[in-house]
């Protein structure tokens, strides 16, 4: 409550009369002679109780009167309860996202914040203007009946959505409405990762409720990839599963289960595949169904196309022709010259080179390496055994490369990979078509060739980096922007149905799954959905950790619906209260007037 | 039709009475004026009249014996006449400082109207010849009239109703006994005062008078003003001119309480003086003075 006129209250002093009054008021008045006092002795005795609380209840009446009529002077502003709440923009933030889904004592969040969202607008007068916004953007405005509908009909996002984008969506909106009471209602489990951010208010008033309870365990799939993107057609899946215990998974290709297994808690399951079909293919890793059901399954796609053509130069030297016969033998390349292994000195791409053999030639690798577009250059030689970094090259060491320098004019304009590091340098890096090694493939300069890592490693190099046209795969959370390919028009979705797009950042579907870009008549790239991995981390924040989240603005956050319910309108509540003092004053008055006349023992007349 | 109360003093208001003229002038007028009111009565305060017959019993007055039916019959009857002796009455009169208080100027004080009232109860027995003595008291007794029915006697009554009283206390039980005292016979005792006194010991000394065989009638004079409360003050500090005691108090908050308390007070009174055999009236002092004669001597047939 706040006055208007402050100094107004300095009345309530006068409140000492009624009490000096009440004090002194058997030491005032005149001296009567009169000698019935005997009477009036006996009415004293009999009635003195009755007369004191009745002296006590008329000068609590007399202060009371007095402080309202002080109070009223003051011109006070506040809530007053039953009076009801002025019109009141009010936007109901309504946390969908993929969590509130989760089912706890067998009904979901969403379910529960929907309740309270609907009690929200009951509480609505014709005069409000109301709001939904969801965390996954949706915007529904109007009368309260449309908003009731609005509540009625949202469903559980795939995703996280934004709900501090929500929430400053729904600042917007009240604030442009003119109303001068504003408020935000935010409903809302309370996820951490879904607060991670501080939300601005913009001086709105903002009243949170966050769903009660823990929340419970939960089993995710939080990755599944292919490996390699592109399968020849061998390739894998792996995947990391979140879960406090061992868990059974399975995996789907094509719709067709081709794998399952059993996870340890928090460890990575790779999946090794050879699918018959060939082209574009969405596969799935699915668990048993838990209390939240949207990350129980993540989806992949993998491009399998034929094994890619390999042919050995011979500035490469033994080893490169040995390796490229053992994976033809394997089936993981076939003879050809799609792809070549050779010394840098014949660059081309794509291709896989080594430093050339002899010294004397570094100049010309250096150009050979210019004229293919390769972006690298070897530098200063190196010498010494120096152990080699890079995924699949335990062991190796190099005793003798040159230091792989970035051409400068290519500097960032071509993104490369560095594959593994010798000491401080570069000693593999790959690119658009390439894999450069520094060193020669020679057992003087390096153990490589003579590593059991030597095969695998070339395989995977040519599988993953050189393999053959992918094309793009893009991850993409629901509803997310993401960049259509100039080429594509229209979208396939998991059901076979063909969406046009004409945007050039559309937005991704809001259901999980694989969809695929169309070039022409066939799949031309894959668009993966899948809900974000912190999604599936449940944990919630306290009350008092949610309110630290917003900033700007007045903001309160209950865990019980009810004392939620209570906040909401309430901040237009504040009016002017004298007119309420004024008639409090005059019902005073009037009681004061009603006790004053009722006198303790009265009785007929006496004779 | 002229009003009654034009012509006659005991209807008229009593402190207007009041300024007719003297003691004696105010009495004679209101007995006058009240004797006019009175229907003939078919009693006769003093004749012999035969009664009955009784049997003669040894001992027996033989003036008594009806010779004419000794004649006749042969029986020794005796007979029986009605007792034709005078009423033998006193006034008791309160004459504390008590009584000299009146709620408003306009009224007499409670002695005033006692001492006119009193005035009017003797004239009255005068003037049916009965004899009337009056006693006045206050913390004690004060004055002391024997009861004679002659006219000079009058004059007594008035000369001491003019003696001054106003000590501080009412020793009632004292005059009571002292009106026992002087009538031998049984007879009337009239008690005039505004009873601001304890009951029990006035109540034990009227029974002591009622089995004597008196009959006894006390008039409880009253201010108005003692009845409601009816001062001005608001906020005013009471004090009773005898006792000295003082009281606080807001009027208009005790008001109603303090005529309930009049209302217990005089109930009690009432109790203890119907165990005394003792009629009571409340006597206001704006009231005519016809009202109390009527009452005083209503149900007890002493009235011509």
């Amino acid at each position: 409550m706040t006055f208007l006129s402050p100094l107004a209250l300095l009345l309530a002093a006068t409140v000492a009369v009624p009490l000096v009054l009440h004090l002194l008021r058997r030491k005032t008045g005149e001296r009567v002679d009169f000698p019935a006092l005997r009477y009036l002795l006996r009415a004293q005795r009999e009635f003195s109780r009755t007369l004191k609380l009745r002296n006590l209840l008329l000068m609590l009446i007399r202060v009371a009167i007095v402080l309202a009529l002080a109070l009223a002077a003051a011109r006070p502003v506040g809530r007053m309860i039953g009076s009801g709440h002025p019109p009141t923009a009010l936007a109901i933030v309504l946390d969908n996202s993929l969590s509130t889904s989760v089912v706890v004592n067998g009904r979901p969040v969403l379910a529960q914040l929907k309740d309270a969202a609907r009690d929200a607008l009951g509480r609505a007068a014709p005069g409000d203007r109301v709001w939904l916004v969801t965390a996954d953007g949706q915007v529904v405005g109007g009368d309260v009946g449309a908003v009731r509908g609005a509540v009625d009909r949202t469903d559980a996002f795939a995703g996280a959505g934004d709900l501090p984008a929500a929430t400053a969506r729904a600042v917007q909106l009240v604030q442009a409405s003119g109303i001068p009471s504003r408020q935000v209602a935010v409903l809302t489990d309370g996820q951490a990762s879904a607060w991670s951010r501080p939300t601005p208010l913009g001086g709105v008033t903002t009243v949170v409720f966050a769903a009660p309870g823990a929340a419970p365990r939960n089993r995710a799939v939080v990755r599944a990839v292919p490996a390699p993107p592109h399968w020849t057609p061998r390739g894998a899946v792996r995947a990391a599963i979140s879960a406090s215990d061992s868990v059974t998974f399975r995996v789907l290709l094509a719709g067709k289960p081709v794998a399952r297994g059993t996870a340890a808690p928090g460890a990575e399951v790779e999946v090794r595949l050879q699918p018959a079909e060939r082209g574009w293919l969405a596969g799935a890793v699915e668990l048993e169904p838990d209390e939240l059901r949207g990350d129980d399954v993540r989806w992949f796609a993998a491009h399998v196309g034929p094994p890619p053509a390999v042919a050995a130069d011979q500035s490469a030297g033994s080893f490169a022709r040995t390796a490229v016969d053992v994976l033809a033998q394997e089936g993981r390349v076939t003879r050809g010259s799609d792809v070549v292994i050779a010394g840098a000195e014949a660059a081309r791409r794509p291709a896989v080179l080594f430093a050339p053999m002899q010294a004397v030639e570094i100049g010309a690798a250096n150009r050979a390496l210019q004229r293919a577009g390769i972006p690298w250059r070897f530098g200063a030689p190196r010498t010494g055994p120096t152990p080699v970094r890079g995924d699949g090259l335990d062991g190796v060491s190099a005793t003798h490369w040159y230091a792989l320098e970035p051409v400068a004019a290519a500097v960032g304009a071509v993104p490369a990979d560095t594959l593994a590091r010798a000491g401080g340098d570069a000693w593999a890096v790959a690119g658009d078509g390439y894999v450069l090694v520094a060193s020669p493939l020679t057992t003087d300069a390096t153990d490589l060739p003579v590593r059991a890592g030597w095969l695998p490693w070339l395989g995977a190099a040519i599988a993953d980096r050189l393999g053959g046209e992918a094309g793009a795969v893009t991850e993409a959370a629901p509803g997310a922007h993401v960049v259509r390919p100039s080429w594509a028009r229209e979208l396939e979705w998991p059901d076979g149905t063909l969406h046009p797009v004409t945007e050039a950042r559309p937005r991704a579907p809001v259901r999980a799954g694989v969809y695929f870009w169309r070039r022409g008549t066939a799949r031309g790239a894959a668009l993966v959905v899948n809900p974000e991995v912190t999604e599936s981390d449940l944990a919630r924040l306290g009350t008092a950790q949610l309110a630290a989240e917003f900033n700007g603005g007045p903001v309160e956050v209950n865990g019980e619906e009810a004392r939620w319910l209570a906040t909401v309108f309430a901040v237009g509540g504040r009016r002017a209260l004298e007119g309420a003092l004024l008639a409090l004053a005059a019902l005073l008055l009037v009681a004061e007037a009603a006790v004053t006349r009722v006198a303790p023992g009265a009785t007929e007349e006496p004779d | 039709m002229t009003d009654p109360r034009a012509s006659r003093p005991d209807l008229m208001d009593p402190a207007l009475v009041a300024g007719l003229g003297s003691l004696e002038l105010i009495a004679r007028r209101i007995v006058d004026g009240f004797m006019q009111g009175l229907h003939r009565s078919p009693r006769k305060g003093f004749s012999v009249e035969f009664a009955e017959h009784r049997t003669y019993q040894s001992g027996d007055d033989l003036r008594y014996i009806d010779w004419k039916v000794l004649a006749r019959s042969d029986r020794w009857m005796m007979k029986m006449n009605n007792e034709d002796t005078n009423l033998r009455a006193t006034v008791v009169l309160d004459v504390s400082k008590s009584m000299d208080w009146t709620g408003s100027a306009a009224r007499l004080t409670k002695a005033a109207y006692a001492e006119r009232l009193a005035a009017a109860v003797a004239y009255l027995l005068l003037h049916q010849r009965d004899a009337v003595g009056l006693i006045r008291f206050d913390d004690r007794v004060r004055s002391v009239v024997p009861p004679r029915a002659r006219n000079v006697h009058w004059h007594r009554i008035i000369a001491a109703l003019e003696e001054r009283g106003n000590g501080l206390g009412s020793d009632a039980p004292g005059g009571l006994i002292r009106a026992a005292s002087m009538i031998p016979r049984p007879g009337m005792v009239v008690l005039i005062s505004d009873l601001l006194m304890e009951p029990v010991e006035v109540a034990d000394a009227l029974k002591s008078l009622a089995a004597a065989g008196h009959h006894l009638t006390v008039l409880q004079v009253m201010d108005p003003a003692e009845r409601d409360l009816g001062v001005t003050a608001v906020e005013a500090e009471f004090q009773d001119p005898e006792t000295l005691q003082k009281l606080a108090a807001t009027v208009p908050e005790v008001r109603d309480a303090y005529r309930t308390a009049v209302a217990e007070t005089i109930e009690e009174w009432r109790g203890h003086l119907s165990g005394a055999a003792a009629s009571h009236e409340v006597v206001m002092t704006d009231q005519p003075f016809a009202i109390p004669l009527r009452r005083a001597f209503l149900n007890r047939q002493f009235l011509p």
